[in-house]
């Protein structure tokens, strides 16, 4: 996780005229998050996960804009966010779908639902639709061994999965 | 001997547990007509000097991998001087076969919320924070709710029955982590709480002394703060028992108290079952978790999340207490989630999987972890293709050995997980990875008189 590559100096960075960091957001950490820590930026992973709640990924104009709402440098909020393999730090497909490949799924069979996924959506692991619907992405242990194979979609689990059920739920996805 | 009465698991149903979302949670009100919160009333009445001492007399030890006196740790804490002292609670369970605390929160999260406030009370804290992994994002949700609820029947906050604790309003909030395993690691769970990448920081000092935002802090497991409303009810001498004393001399600590396991991967029933402490894997997985899956035969299992090493074919009925380690020449009973692996496992494959994990999750603080790991993957790689030399094996067990806390040259435990797992798999299943290597040795043809030919 640590190995994110950073773009380099000469990448432009999008930028648009509204924040990604509303007025409401803004307001909303500063009522909930702000009080329940010592220092302002204790409140970051609460801000940078209301982010991406909100936008499904964290662009780096939303990193420059936490960096002012709670005083610090952006640097240290892209230092942050970057360790972090949960915060996307690219745009994801709208549906994410992350496979558990760690040892009790692999015992289970994790493989053979990951090469169906990998034949139904025609991408690999790490790659996102040509229809930007979904992202396949491989994952450590969900915490899920009890109820292996699991899937995690959009923050959904889905435990004990076959492909069946797996492949009807996907198709119900809009 | 066996558990008569389940105690931690005594409101939460035995598996199979049915779909994650009609999963019910007990609520504040059920929780308290089945005897919740009398703790906590009780433990407001006795001194905080009394409540350290009857937990250390209790010999509860952690329940979080490490296995560390909580009594112990607790009466490290310096005498509060007016300022804020923090309890962190550690509910990041991110090892693969770890799935128990989950199983508390998913069900039953009051009772560790009882164990917080008596541990905030017993202590001295002021502020408690749940700091949940990122992708338990039901389990956050259920928090929130009971901690709402707590809030309401002023177990927290301004008319908390506990009034006011170090000086100050008894707080408790969820934190949110975002899918990094290292913080689970009790100092760099402390800087993913300050908002910081989380690289665990060089002890001493020890957060007892300079913890959260540089003040005192207790950091304990979801199932530890679980068992304090049952040792303040029936007392020390209820809790010790359960389980048994060590039986490797008289100053080693024992295992007493029930524990929660986690069974994952080849039997008829995985899931969390409580029992005592010293119950044969054996016994638990053929009582609770239906034997092995198809009736296979066993191989091999890691007693307590991947970080813990392999046991042997012969291994079967070993004692899961905390003596395990020194018995069977594995890291410890780490978080007793079992996995069992059949006859027909890949050790290799096995192995290549735990060693990944540790690379993927390697914080990049030091070089032993970060390099060998990473190399360590690539090596297993190439000897499950079978393109490995046998040159290949002795590297790999020495990068093994030569990483982790125990034999010195990093920061943090993590890299003993990969220390063990490979040195465990080698020792015990050499032969097997010897069938999938190539000899190392070019071969000479040599004639006499003559020159050689390669």
């Amino acid at each position: 996780m640590a190995w994110i590559v950073k773009p380099s100096a000469q990448q432009q960075m999008e930028r648009r005229d509204q924040p990604y960091l509303t007025d409401a957001l803004k307001t909303e950490i500063e009522k909930t998050y702000i009080p329940r820590y010592a220092t302002r930026r204790a409140a970051l992973l609460p801000t940078l996960h209301a982010i991406q709640h909100e936008h499904n990924w964290i662009p780096y104009q939303a990193m420059e804009e936490a960096a002012e709402f709670l005083g610090l440098t952006a640097a240290e909020v892209v230092d942050t966010a970057s360790f972090y393999e949960e915060f996307h730090l690219h745009p994801k497909g709208r549906h994410l779908i992350q496979i558990c490949q760690s040892i009790s799924c692999e015992l289970c069979g994790h493989e053979s639902i990951l090469e169906k996924l990998i034949d139904k959506l025609g991408i690999e692991p790490g790659e996102t639709t040509a229809d930007g619907k979904f992202t396949l992405e491989t994952i450590e242990c969900l915490g899920s061994c009890g109820t292996a194979p699991a899937v995690m979609v959009q923050e959904n689990l889905r435990e004990n999965v076959t492909w069946e059920k797996l492949e009807t739920y996907l198709d119900s996805l809009e | 001997m066996a558990l008569e009465q389940p105690i931690l698991c005594k409101r939460i149903p035995t598996p199979p547990w049915g779909d994650i979302n009609d999963r019910k949670t007990v609520t504040f009100d059920e929780y308290v007509c089945t005897g919740g919160y009398e703790a906590l009333k009780k433990a407001k009445d006795i001194t905080q000097a009394d409540l350290v001492e009857q937990i250390k007399k209790s010999q509860l030890r952690g329940r979080g991998g490490a296995g560390f006196s909580a009594g112990l740790k607790w009466s490290f804490l310096p005498p509060p001087d007016g300022e804020p002292r923090y309890l962190a609670v550690n509910a990041d369970e991110s090892e693969p076969g770890t799935f128990k605390d989950r199983l508390i929160v998913d069900f039953d999260p009051h009772m560790m919320l009882e164990g917080i406030a008596i541990c905030c009370h017993a202590c001295n804290l002021d502020t408690a924070y749940i700091y949940i992994r990122g992708e338990y994002h039901r389990q956050a949700k259920v928090l929130e709710q009971a901690i709402a609820e707590a809030y309401a029947n002023n177990i927290f906050g301004q008319k908390s029955i506990l009034g006011q604790v170090n000086g100050r309003v008894l707080n408790c909030y969820v934190h949110r982590g975002a899918g990094a395993y290292i913080c689970g690691e009790e100092t760099g769970l402390l800087e993913s709480l300050e908002g910081k990448r989380g690289w665990p920081r060089i002890k001493p000092p020890f957060p007892a002394v300079s913890g959260l935002f540089g003040r005192p802090t207790v950091i304990n497991n979801v199932e530890t703060l679980a068992m304090l409303p049952f040792i303040v009810e029936r007392g020390d001498a209820w809790f010790r028992s359960i389980g048994r004393a060590s039986t490797l001399g008289e100053n080693v600590p024992g295992s007493f108290g029930p524990k929660l396991f986690g069974v994952s991967g080849h039997v008829n029933r995985p899931g969390v079952y409580e029992e005592e402490l010293g119950i044969a894997m054996g016994e638990l997985i053929d009582k609770y978790a239906g034997g092995m899956r198809n009736g296979k035969k066993f191989k091999s299992a890691i007693p307590g999340g991947v970080a813990m090493g392999f046991l042997g074919p012969d291994e079967y009925q070993a004692d899961l207490d905390f003596d395990i380690g020194r018995k069977h020449n594995v890291l410890g009973l780490g978080t007793a989630g079992v996995i069992v692996m059949d006859e027909d496992t890949d050790i290799v494959a096995m192995t290549r999987n735990i060693v990944r994990f540790f690379a993927r999750e390697s914080c990049g603080q030091c070089t032993p972890c970060r390099e060998g790991s990473g190399w360590a993957y690539q090596m297993l790689c190439r000897i499950e293709q079978g393109e490995g030399t046998f040159n290949d094996l002795d590297i790999l067990d020495e990068v093994a050995r030569s990483m982790g806390a125990m034999p010195g040259t990093t920061i943090c435990g993590l890299a003993d997980g990969t220390n063990w797992a490979v040195k465990t798999a080698i020792e015990k299943f050499r032969p097997e990875f010897e069938s999938r290597c190539k000899s190392s040795l070019v071969q000479v043809n040599v004639s006499v008189g003559g020159s050689a030919t390669v």
